[in-house]
């Protein structure tokens, strides 16, 4: 029995936290993230919109550009690096809340399968299925076709991406949870299947859950600044990082600097937080794909 | 097999019927195609025909009957642009999409699926992060920024390659560079983590304890297995042929159908958008039917079960 027991205990020791340092820089870019999207009104030191006429296209500190604007200015005499704080708040904003809304949607849809089986799982399964053999892209374009565009659609559109992932997931794990001894205990002490999903199968499934929602978020970035670029996502006087590059875009040959800033950030962000989550994959859920 | 077929058969069909479902729902939610159609000054009388005239006043079930009897006969409505079937407006357009995009899927397969293998082969070497790497690039950087950035070095700095238009076959390098490179990253990972995967099963070990050399362990073993993975990830690929390139043909003012498919949901050219999203959604369960056929050819396990079910 000692035999047994010793390299289980032995087992947390070397499994000590040692962060690689990718995934170190990773956490710092996104805590950095964090902070700027949180102070983005303290920080910037312009208004998004505040025009300089004289002080048009100047290129950034250190290429001809002056202390006053930091990453220079962009046509209208707007200070980039204004612009770029307050998209960075607008584009995690909408990134995070979707993420969310898909997550909290997923799993639902996943519990609900699990939980009643027969016509209902079907339903939901022919919905994954469906959902996972469309080019999201194309339905969320036809969307903004048919409905015009607003802010919070525009959310609920980005929070329906990857939901099938979370529902896969859920259901496949409610039902193997539902089958464990404790959901059965509290079953049989009379709790509700509500208290039961909630309360006890959730808190067990939730690691899994999280890696996989962080494994969407960088691409819900990818999207919605794919969709602002083209000028179907966040609108003007709003901004997004999208949306400065597809501004910047028109001024390539003269002003390289309003597109490459945002352009920088939505890769450096994506990058740190798909890293993180392959990291994460890696150490609470290897098999998940 | 035949089981099998009939099946896959039929959920193809039910995707196109869910896909139709979607359109018309999303169509008679997003507004009364009357009002928007017909001014909203217009006399109540002009409404009252014209709803008649379209089948309007009908219940709902039997408009959707209508709605796809109309599609199953190819009327699709007209573009709002010019006035000319939408039908027409799309597949004009076609030609020039699949001049990018079937040569960036070679370009794709060409570069992700061997990266994929080598980095598989030789796991945790520098070899395996470095094509790592540079397939994580390929798919964080997203294909604007990707395509920008080509634009900005060859064709402003160097000025080697044409920044957009379609006067040229020059004019294609970019685009397909930018499509290609992108879907390699995807693919190689894909590759790997499928070949990763195979090469850790039993029978790997099995087949070089017995002697077979390496190399042959892993052509005639790894190499079939990990390749059922894939085809999924190449017939997704395959799907998107016709719509995947919106972001691309809109860097690059390519005239295909991603640029209308864009051009068409700013102008809320709803016939066109309905268009290519039929149009899709039709390549994309082709493909997925290509797909599920040619897992019967590559996994015998399949035809031998369905086989013994019968």
């Amino acid at each position: 029995m000692s035999d047994l027991a010793l390299p289980a205990a032995a087992a947390p020791r070397r499994r000590r936290t040692t962060l690689p340092l990718g995934v170190a820089l990773a956490a710092a870019w996104i805590v950095l993230m964090l902070l700027v999207a949180l102070g983005a009104d303290w920080l910037r030191p312009y208004g998004i919109t505040a025009l300089d006429l004289r002080a048009r296209l100047l290129p950034p500190v250190g290429f001809g550009g002056s202390v006053h604007h930091l990453l220079g200015t962009d046509e209208l005499g707007r200070d980039v690096l204004s612009r770029l704080i307050v998209s960075i708040r607008i584009s995690l904003l909408i990134a995070f809340c979707a993420t969310v809304i898909a997550a909290v949607l997923g799993t639902t849809l996943g519990f609900l399968a699990a939980h009643f089986r027969g016509l209902a799982e079907q339903a939901v399964l022919m919905l994954i299925d469906f959902q996972a053999s469309m080019p999201f892209l194309i339905l969320a374009l036809a969307v903004l076709a048919f409905f015009g565009n607003s802010l919070t659609l525009f959310v609920c559109l980005m929070g329906l991406y990857g939901w099938e992932r979370h529902a896969r997931i859920a259901r496949g794990l409610a039902i193997a949870a539902t089958a464990q001894g404790y959901a059965a205990a509290v079953r049989q002490l009379g709790a509700s299947p509500l208290r039961v999903y909630l309360r006890h199968v959730l808190p067990n499934i939730a690691s899994t859950l999280i890696v996989s929602a962080t494994l969407s978020f960088p691409e819900i970035v990818l999207l919605e600044s794919g969709l602002s670029f083209l000028g179907l996502g966040v609108q003007p006087p709003m901004t997004s990082l999208g949306n400065m590059v597809g501004y910047g875009r028109e001024y390539l040959t003269r002003a390289p600097w309003i597109l490459l800033a945002p352009s920088a950030t939505v890769v450096l962000t994506t990058l740190a937080v798909s890293m993180l989550g392959d990291w994460l994959r890696d150490r609470l859920d290897p098999t998940l794909a | 097999m035949t089981r099998f077929l009939a099946l896959r058969f039929a959920r193809a069909l039910l995707s196109i019927v869910l896909v139709v479902t979607f359109a018309f729902v999303v169509l008679r939610l997003s507004g009364d195609p009357a009002l928007t159609i017909m001014s909203p000054e217009a006399p109540p009388e002009a409404i009252a025909a014209f709803r008649k005239a379209w089948g309007l006043d009908q219940p709902i079930w039997l408009q959707y009957l209508h709605y796809f009897g109309a599609i199953v006969h190819g009327e699709l409505g007209v573009s709002m642009r010019d006035g000319r079937s939408a039908l027409t407006v799309v597949t004009e357009r076609i030609p020039a999409t699949l001049m990018i995009t079937i040569p960036a899927l070679m370009l794709k397969i060409a570069l992700g699926i061997p990266a994929g293998i080598t980095a598989a082969l030789h796991r945790n070497t520098l070899r395996d992060r470095l094509l790592m790497a540079g397939a994580v690039a390929g798919f964080t950087v997203p294909s604007f920024v990707l395509g920008l950035l080509l634009v900005l070095v060859f064709a402003v700095r160097l000025g080697w390659l044409p920044s957009g238009g379609d006067e040229r076959w020059s004019s294609a390098v970019l685009p397909v560079l930018t499509l290609g490179l992108g879907g390699a990253g995807i693919l190689a990972r894909f590759t790997r983590s499928a070949m990763l995967e195979v090469l850790g099963q039993p029978y790997i070990r099995t087949a070089s304890a017995k002697g077979v050399p390496w190399r042959l362990v892993v052509r005639h073993h790894a190499l079939p297995n990990a390749a059922i993975p894939t085809v999924t990830v190449v017939g997704f690929m395959i799907g998107s042929l016709i719509a995947g390139a919106v972001v691309v043909e809109s860097v690059f003012s390519w005239p295909g159908v991603g640029r209308l498919l864009v051009v068409a949901v700013a102008n809320r050219d709803l016939a066109v958008v309905q268009c290519i999203l039929l149009l899709v959604s039709a390549t994309m369960v082709m493909a997925n039917l290509i797909v599920d056929l040619l897992y019967g050819v590559l996994d015998p396990r399949l035809r031998v079960s369905t086989a013994a079910a019968h």
